[in-house]
């Protein structure tokens, strides 16, 4: 059984009687136990050189051969960066169906009976984590770059934790 | 000027054969700016004791004007100490998948409109596995607020 930690620190001075301030540490554990998580996809570098809508991670066997992942019992994690100095690009994160490349502003709106919804935007150096049920109908997890080029890629990182 | 950073660290010595050790730190910015965000909802800790669907920033009206293009960052957590107990959260009606106690989520936001009309199919929902009663702690900070006008309808 191996121990993966994610500590999170946010610091703040929007509020004038401070904060909002985070301090937590997860332990990343299997789904309904204090085992813990001992699969990962490792470390991994996407580099995007068109400006298309396509899939970063893919459901069910779709990040390494032998994942799976459980509706009723799935306790992935996945931490996703932006590797960008420019403030002004972004990358959309999404989840479904990346409708075959076409741009992003082509698919449909959020919608519980839609193939595809829109979660946020990663601006240049962002980065996000977030639980992960991988098997729904709209497991996939998207990304559409604002700006990217063989010169000039979008290059994102990610790393998948799971059962 | 206002400054928030938000910073991970995760590390594990016993995963692989080498220790992992990963780690980031981010300003956060309005859209596509070095402006600092500067609004928040604040955090919100929470005990709910049914297992019912609810929307955990109500103050919030995604797809609106006011939000259109801007920055949001949303922090979550399971704050129950039972391993089994999980609450599944959802955008849009879809699952993003379950933070068990102790998880935590940290996540842009886009509050993008919802394909029919007014159905709030940007929100943000929780639904606790147990009805027994469940803490959680969240918060989102921002750059744009539109707020439910008053209704002071009976009926």
């Amino acid at each position: 059984m191996a121990t993966i930690t994610a500590q999170l620190t946010v610091s703040s001075d929007i509020s004038s009687y401070g904060g909002p301030s985070i301090s937590k540490t997860m332990t990343m554990t299997k789904a309904g136990t204090g085992n813990g998580l001992e699969r990962t996809s490792g470390i991994q570098r996407k580099y995007l050189t068109d400006k298309k809508h396509v899939d970063l991670i893919q459901g069910a066997a779709g990040v390494v051969a032998d994942m799976t992942v459980s509706a009723t019992s799935s306790s992935a994690k996945i931490y996703i960066k932006y590797l960008e100095a420019d403030t002004s690009k972004y990358v959309t994160i999404g989840f479904g169906d990346a409708k075959n490349n076409v741009d992003l502003a082509a698919t449909a709106n959020n919608s519980n009976d839609a193939s595809f919804f829109e979660l946020g935007r990663l601006y240049g150096d962002d980065w996000m984590i977030i639980p992960w049920d991988g098997t729904s109908a709209t497991g996939d997890i998207t990304v559409h770059p604002s700006s990217a080029t063989t010169a000039a890629p979008a290059i994102i990182e990610y790393i998948v934790f799971f059962d | 000027m206002a400054t928030t950073t938000a910073a991970i660290a995760i590390t594990s010595a016993d995963l692989l054969t080498d220790a992992l050790s990963l780690s980031a730190t981010k300003t956060l910015h309005k859209a596509g700016s070095t402006v600092g965000l500067d609004q928040t909802t604040g955090m919100t800790k929470a005990y709910l004791t049914a297992t019912t669907r609810v929307d955990i920033f109500p103050q919030l009206i995604e797809g609106s004007i006011a939000f259109a293009g801007t920055s949001s960052w949303v922090y979550i957590c399971n704050e129950s100490e039972d391993e089994t107990e999980y609450v599944v959260v959802k955008i849009a009606g879809n699952i993003i998948g379950k933070l068990y106690a102790g998880d935590y989520l940290w996540m842009p936001w886009s509050q993008r409109e919802d394909g029919h009309g007014d159905n709030h199919h940007g929100d943000i929902t929780i639904a606790p596995s147990v009805d027994t009663g469940m803490w959680f702690s969240w918060c989102c900070v921002n750059e744009g607020t539109e707020y439910p006008t008053e209704n002071l309808a009976t009926a």
